[in-house]
């Protein structure tokens, strides 16, 4: 046989076992299916947002304070100016409401109402109206001068005069920018906690990998390896999002007006110090809880592909669980919501995302608890799994003689 | 008390997927001495050894460590070597000491000094501030067998220590085990390899098949055997083997055979009248490896073998 046959002969044979030990695994399935699971990913991500979006749109309004006899033309005239506009740039539903004593103030209050996101209002004769805003919301001014100016030409034939914009500092948050920011918290927990609770597999991986396990193991309770892994990964963990945390909150003085103005409309129900006390607390239970889960996997199996192909039904679940959080975040109050926050998984995502939609803390104490206890009966079940599944037998056999006297 | 065992076990069982791979295991580890574990592969060993550490709980049996029937509660007593070694590539080598000593309650100061204390003694100071991943595998054995000892165990518990070494690591090994043995520690060890055995051990359990098939002092164990003699004549034929006793079979040049219980002289007579002469003659003591071949079973063992992988 010549030398480059023999050659490829032995390419051949290395590139055989190579292909064979690859693909013959359940774990080449994952492989061959990991577009449809990115794919799957980003598509309830979408939905997440999407349903954040839909939920907070249909409550967008516009007012104006106007006389009945007005209405039937400013009801056309939004009519005929809304055809200008495109499905997805169309301006906030338009209400019309009867004057009261005051227009003005009538206005101003409405900016506050808190069943509504009232973007502007319009008070005052249409042809020489006055328009109260909200911040940023200089687009629906412009839109309610011009719907204005349309009925009065409508109406008289003649232009309206230049209107009052007055913008006015909102005392509460809108429900768009709490639907947003409790998307937010959502997908913040969810991401940090895939992104850092992964690690926790490895760790465990490393032990069994490097046989320190048993010297652990003997050493210390299973229960206080576990933790103490748990709350090493933690640290870690935090030191990440110290690190991100610090550099995104500078973000706001480089960032566009616009963009940074959108920031600021992201106002969480129970305030930004408690949110932030509030998130941290639920990404550590999240941490825990997911931690947890990922360490007895790692606990079980003796190689990363094994890690690996264990590892993915479980960032199915939380992905899922993801899913369940984002929706219940789209409807506050749901029955959905309710169960995201009662299932153990889902709590802290869907907690976190309560906390930007709706006041009130107390049930932020009982979810707290009630995670803790799961944080709890989680690392139990976790080092009982690992002792029961590792330390069985004396190790891998090796090639030794049954006795040897020498 | 000072007669009290560091270690016992009464009556140890273990199951794994139904089958008893401890099955009723007794022994008494007399504080202060060299204690062998003997027995070959999967004879239960180890799975002996991590039920009396408190590592694995047993299904049926109990065991006393240092006093205590928890063995956990102990656990800053004792030291153990596992038969896989680990530490942490990543650590240096006196780190990795003060860490297990720290795993056994010593503080990491304390710890530290004395890793690097250890290490010099063992010949391997220059290593100290060498990580695992660039020790040798007979050192980074040493330097966990190092990591044992670090906080002075009342009862160090050794798994297979010998695997893997060198002969002189095997013999610094040695000496650390007797010098733990004089520091007033009781040392546990188990071994599939004889020679070590009879070097060190006070006394010494053989296991087999899950369970004590013995259990004494190195010449106890020498005792269950008569002793042999080792014959070489001054010329062969085939009338000789009439005269022998009836075990006796071609050894070298000569022949071996179970010493008469009457004596060898009047063989020995008989032998030089028919002619053969004595070429050579010696009387040999059993060895532990005959002792641990008849009373573990030589089907035991082929079996132990025929189960190792290829």
């Amino acid at each position: 046989m010549s030398l480059s046959r023999k050659a490829i002969r032995q390419t051949l044979t290395i590139a055989r076992r190579d292909f064979i030990a690859t693909v013959a695994t359940p774990m080449f399935l994952f492989f061959l299916l990991a577009p449809l699971i990115m794919a799957s990913f980003s598509l309830i991500g979408g939905m997440g947002a999407s349903s954040v979006a839909e939920g907070a749109a249909d409550r967008e309004r516009l007012v104006v304070i106007a006389d009945a006899a007005d209405a039937p033309l400013l009801k056309q005239a939004d009519e005929r100016l809304r055809t200008l506009f495109s499905k997805d740039g169309s301006p906030a539903a338009l209400d019309i409401e009867a004057p009261a004593a005051d227009p003005m103030e009538q206005a101003r209050v409405a900016l506050g109402d808190r069943d509504h996101d009232v973007y502007a209002a319009l008070a005052g004769p249409l042809d020489a109206p006055h328009i109260f805003y909200g911040p940023g919301a200089t687009r629906s001014a412009s839109y309610l001068a011009a719907l204005a100016d349309t009925t009065v030409r409508m109406r008289d034939g003649r232009e309206a005069s230049e209107p009052v914009k007055i913008e006015v500092q909102r005392k509460s948050s809108t429900i768009g920018g709490q639907h947003a920011a409790g998307f937010m918290a959502v997908f913040g927990v969810f991401f940090l906690t895939l992104l850092l609770a992964g690690q926790a597999v490895g760790t465990m991986a490393e032990e069994r990998s490097n046989k320190v396990i048993e010297v652990l193991a003997a050493a210390v309770p299973l229960e206080s390896v576990f933790f103490g892994k748990l709350i090493g990964m933690f640290g870690s963990a935090v030191l990440f999002i110290l690190f991100w945390g610090t550099i995104a909150a500078q973000i706001g003085h480089v960032l566009p007006p616009e963009a940074a103005q959108a920031i600021h409309q992201l106002q969480p129900a129970v305030g930004w110090p408690m949110f932030i006390a509030l998130f941290c607390l639920y990404f550590t239970m999240a941490y825990l809880l997911l931690g947890s889960v990922f360490l007895s996997i790692g606990a079980q199996a003796s190689t990363i592909r094994e890690i690996q192909m264990l590892s993915l039904p479980i960032t199915f679940t939380q992905v899922g669980m993801f899913a369940l959080a984002s929706a219940g975040a789209a409807h506050p109050g749901g029955w959905l919501a309710i169960v995201s926050q009662v299932f153990p998984l889902s709590s802290p995502y869907a907690m976190a995302a309560r906390a930007a939609n709706t006041p009130g803390l107390t049930w932020h104490v009982v979810a707290l608890a009630w995670q803790a206890l799961w944080v709890a009966v989680m690392i139990t079940i976790g080092a009982r799994w690992f002792r029961r599944g590792v330390l069985k037998s004396g190790g891998p056999r090796r090639k030794k003689a049954a006795i040897a006297n020498g | 008390m000072a007669n009290e065992p560091a270690a016992s076990a009464t009556g140890l069982v273990k199951k794994f997927s139904g089958r008893r791979v401890v099955d009723g295991v007794d022994l008494t580890v007399p504080a202060g001495m060299i204690y062998g574990v003997l027995g070959p592969n999967g004879a239960g060993k180890t799975t002996t050894l991590r039920m009396m550490l408190g590592i694995i709980e047993p299904d049926d049996g109990d065991r006393m460590l240092l006093g205590n029937d928890a063995p956990r509660e102990v656990g800053d007593r004792v030291g153990y070597l596992p038969e896989e070694r680990g530490l942490y590539p990543a650590m240096k080598a006196k780190e990795a000491i003060a860490f297990m000593g720290a795993l056994r309650g010593l503080d990491w100061k304390t710890g530290r000094a004395r890793a690097i204390e250890m290490l010099e003694d063992a010949g391997l100071g220059h290593a100290a501030d060498e990580k695992i991943r660039k020790l040798s595998k007979g050192m980074a054995q040493l330097v966990q067998l190092l990591g044992s000892i670090v906080h002075r165990p009342d009862l160090l518990v050794l798994d297979e220590p010998f695997s893997g070494l060198d002969p002189v690591n095997q013999e610094k090994l040695e000496k650390l085990i007797r010098a733990e043995r004089d520091r007033g520690a009781t040392v546990i060890f188990s071994t599939h390899i004889m020679a070590h055995a009879e070097r060190l051990c006070d006394r010494l359990a053989i296991i087999a098949g899950g369970k004590r098939r013995f259990e004494g002092t190195v010449a106890d164990a020498r005792g269950t055997l008569p002793f042999k003699a080792h014959y070489v004549p001054h010329h062969d034929d085939g009338g000789i083997k009439a005269l022998l006793p009836n075990d006796a079979e071609r050894a070298d040049d000569g022949w071996r055979f179970t010493l008469p219980e009457e004596g060898i002289e009047a063989l020995l007579v008989r032998l030089i009248d028919a002619g053969y002469g004595i070429a050579g003659l010696s009387i040999e003591r059993p060895s532990l490896h005959d002792a641990f071949v008849r009373i573990v079973g030589r089907e035991a063992l082929e079996r132990a073998l025929a189960e190792e992988p290829a």
